[in-house]
């Protein structure tokens, strides 16, 4: 491998995803290098969600190569289950698990794949709990947390692995404004921190301050994408402008 | 797939076979056979008061068995069990006043006829109906597989009359009795015992017999010819000495009150309770043991196929919608009789009723519990197994751990109401002979016709145990979710 090669985290290529007749993907192709931060807006429907789960393969494209860390995860041979623990994800109805307390949603992949040993899980758990501003959670029950702390723990619990690249499928959208800063503030501080991140988000003011790079998705493809400034202040596709002028006047 | 399926089956009929062996005893060197009998044929077949099988059948063969060396197991059941159970090689023969007809030797061999019977009918008493004549519209009921039965059918075109069936006296009398039907064909000693007995029917031709023939001790066609010859010596002997006759003239001589419970104790249901004490807990530990078994191991099947039923290949979803689909869709006696009846004949191997009875629960529950098992599965949020896959826990850990966990915190009020129910459908299993509670009712009311106080009884024992029951999940349920 090149050494330009092994900055990049993910690899895109060609990827075509259809359910039935609807053609979600077309032809899409993207590279995402290490410590990069990507923010992909786009209308309801436009394909954000399936792009970002066929990265982690919660789906599967129909054809086109997807590489992740260096794993081909578009060939049947590699073990999924070893890509997905270098990749967290964090989901818009947070999916914290409810039969667990805090402390073990967070101890829970850890342990369970012998990443590190019950003692050390906590230790580590623990850590996280504090770097979300959770530490009084530890010991209660997810389902007594609000939608806003939901969040910041299922982030803490996509952290425990210690992945490369972190995921995020429009992480406020389910929360009460109140709530949004919180959440934003933990991700854009792990964005400071150097991880590579993709981001689903209606959040533009948030797109604007951490994205390195802005992608917009319209009808399954890739219309535009560069630096916020670019794709915020001079938009040169229609349809992104079209979309900008109706989100910022929102 | 099919070997594999059927080596299953022997192993999980073995298995069972343990439990049915602690209730079977085994004496060592003397030929021991098992004999089946009408669980309710007085006067040939009955329990007296002590609750020992007693009765012009059960005399004759005590006496033989002694007289020629043998031993035996009596297995009691309904009429229609007990001849199947020795054609199915379930048993080595049969004493039911079982009357002997050319249909049936081409399935038995029969010994030497003991006893020359016939069909009697009976009306209410204080009817008016007068001959034959006057069952035009009205309802004849019978018992299933009798000559009776038979009989009252050839006619039934002629006489133009409908046709009822039971398969206990006791509830074909009372439907008589209670006017829910009108007349009733059977074997005329028997309903002659019964009206002697107090039981308010009145016999039509106590002289006449109609097709008089013979009663048989019977054994399977070309089998236990040891037995048959036994039999057949034993009784020329207690033919010759009298003994015969001594047993003969004791039942059908004597008055009534010999063969019931005494008056006092079928007067109060504490009397009933007091006189029946043993039979009642035996009855009881028969249902909780085939509740208990029935339980654990059809939560434990069911669990299985539950877990089949989401599993990642479609094969083995299959399976499992499959193994449901039939056993859910299978009535429970149907169940009972094919395993303990019908399946003997296939694997070539005795199964004990008890064992044909978990099997049935533990088949038929396990489907219900199956079927909630996979929907408790399906009900937990697709979110819960994407977040545990997107950490990179396999699909089985994902399950174990996460999906499971809260699944059967879904299904624990479906569990507990199938213990309930499963505890209820043990009672079905009466109907191949297993002495449980409902069973065990029967037999009691067929000696002292106080249906009311021992149906009554029986029900406050159920409820009893099933209120027990629903305490103890409850209490599982709570300490479960400390
Ligand atoms: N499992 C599925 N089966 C069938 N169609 C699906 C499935 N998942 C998504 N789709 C369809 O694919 C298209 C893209 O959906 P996707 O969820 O990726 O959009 P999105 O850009 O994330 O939208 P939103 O902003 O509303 O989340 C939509 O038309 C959707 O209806
Ligand atoms: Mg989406």
């Amino acid at each position: 491998m090149s050494d330009a090669q092994t900055k990049v985290k993910v690899h895109v290529e060609n990827v075509n995803k259809s359910y039935g007749d609807n053609h979600v993907l077309r032809d899409i192709s993207l590279d995402v290098s290490e410590n990069e931060v990507v923010v992909m807006i786009g209308p309801s429907g436009s394909g954000k969600s399936t792009f970002l789960r066929m990265l982690n393969q919660l789906e599967t494209p129909d054809n086109g190569t997807i590489v992740v860390d260096g794993f081909d995860i578009s060939d049947k041979a590699t073990d999924i289950n070893k890509v997905r623990e270098n990749i967290g994800m964090v989901f818009q109805n947070f999916n914290l698990f409810n039969n667990y307390t805090v402390l073990e949603n967070i101890m829970l992949a850890p342990v369970e794949l012998g990443k590190l040993d019950k003692a050390a899980a906590e230790k580590k758990a623990r850590e996280l709990l504090a770097t979300v501003g959770l530490s009084d959670k530890a010991d209660v029950s997810v389902n007594s947390l609000s939608g806003g702390q939901k969040q910041r723990i299922a982030i803490a619990r996509a952290l425990a692995m210690s992945p490369d690249v972190m995921l995020f499928d429009e992480p406020t959208s389910a929360l009460d404004p109140e709530m949004v800063g919180d959440v934003l503030n933990v991700m854009k501080n792990l964005a400071d921190s150097g991880m590579t991140m993709i981001i689903v988000t209606h959040e533009m003011g948030f797109a604007k301050q951490v994205a390195d790079r802005v992608v917009f998705f319209e009808s399954g493809k890739i219309q535009e994408s560069g630096t916020p400034e670019a794709v915020f202040n001079t938009p040169k596709n229609a349809r992104l402008q079209e979309f900008l002028s109706k989100v910022m006047h929102a | 797939m099919k070997k594999i399926k059927k080596y299953v089956l022997i192993v999980a009929i073995v298995l069972l076979s343990f439990v049915g062996m602690g209730i079977e005893a085994h004496a060592a060197d003397k030929p021991n056979y098992v004999i089946t009998t009408d669980a309710t044929y007085p006067p040939f077949d009955f329990q007296d008061k002590n609750n020992q099988y007693t009765g012009i059948d059960q005399e004759i063969l005590k006496t033989i068995a002694k007289r020629e060396g043998f031993t035996y197991t009596l297995k009691p059941m309904s009429f229609n069990s007990a001849t199947q159970s020795v054609a199915s090689d379930q048993a080595d023969g049969v004493i039911a006043g079982m009357s002997i007809t050319d249909e049936r030797r081409a399935v038995f061999d029969f010994g030497t006829p003991y006893y020359r019977s016939g069909i009697g009918w009976a009306v209410k008493k204080g009817s008016n109906i007068k001959s034959l004549k006057d069952l035009k519209g009205k309802t004849v009921a019978i018992k299933t597989g009798t000559s009776g039965a038979d009989y009252a059918l050839s006619i039934q075109k002629q006489y133009g009359f409908k046709v009822v069936y039971f398969n206990d006296s006791d509830t074909l009398y009372n439907d008589v009795i209670n006017d829910n039907s009108q007349a009733t064909f059977g074997d005329l000693p028997v309903i002659q015992y019964a009206v002697k007995n107090g039981t308010a029917l009145k016999v039509m031709n106590p002289k006449a017999p109609i097709q008089a023939g013979w009663y048989g001790f019977a054994v399977k066609k070309g089998k236990n010819a040891q037995l048959l010859a036994a039999f057949n010596k034993g009784f020329a002997a207690i033919k010759k000495d009298g003994t015969y006759d001594k047993i003969v003239a004791k039942y059908l001589g004597a008055s009534a009150a010999t063969f019931t419970g005494s008056k006092k104790d079928n007067n109060s249901t504490w009397g009933i309770l007091k006189a029946n004490r043993s039979a009642f807990l035996q009855g009881l530990w028969q249902t909780v043991l085939l509740t208990v078994f029935g339980i654990v191991l059809a939560s434990l099947w069911g669990i299985i196929l539950g877990v089949m039923g989401v599993s990642q290949n479609a094969v083995v979803r299959g399976i499992s919608t499959t193994i449901i689909y039939i056993f859910r869709g299978l009535p429970l006696m149907v169940l009972a009789f094919f395993i303990y009846i019908g399946l003997p004949g296939v694997i070539g191997m005795k199964i004990p009723a008890v064992t044909a009875g978990i099997l049935t629960l533990v088949l038929n529950e396990g489907a219900y519990t199956g079927a909630f098992v996979r929907g408790g599965f399906e009900a937990v949020d697709r979110g819960q197994m994407e977040a545990a896959r997107s950490l990179g826990l396999p699909y089985s850990r994902a399950m174990r751990r996460v999906i499971m966990p809260q699944g059967i915190r879904i299904m624990i009020p479906s569990f507990i109401n199938q213990f309930i129910i499963t505890l209820k459908d043990t009672s079905i299993l009466s109907a191949i002979g297993i002495l449980e509670l409902t069973q065990t009712g029967s037999l009691i009311v067929s000696r002292n016709s106080q249906g009311f106080r021992v149906w009554a009884i029986v029900a406050v024992i159920y409820l009893i145990v099933i209120t027990l029951l629903t305490w103890l999940s409850n209490w599982v349920e709570k300490r479960s979710h400390a």
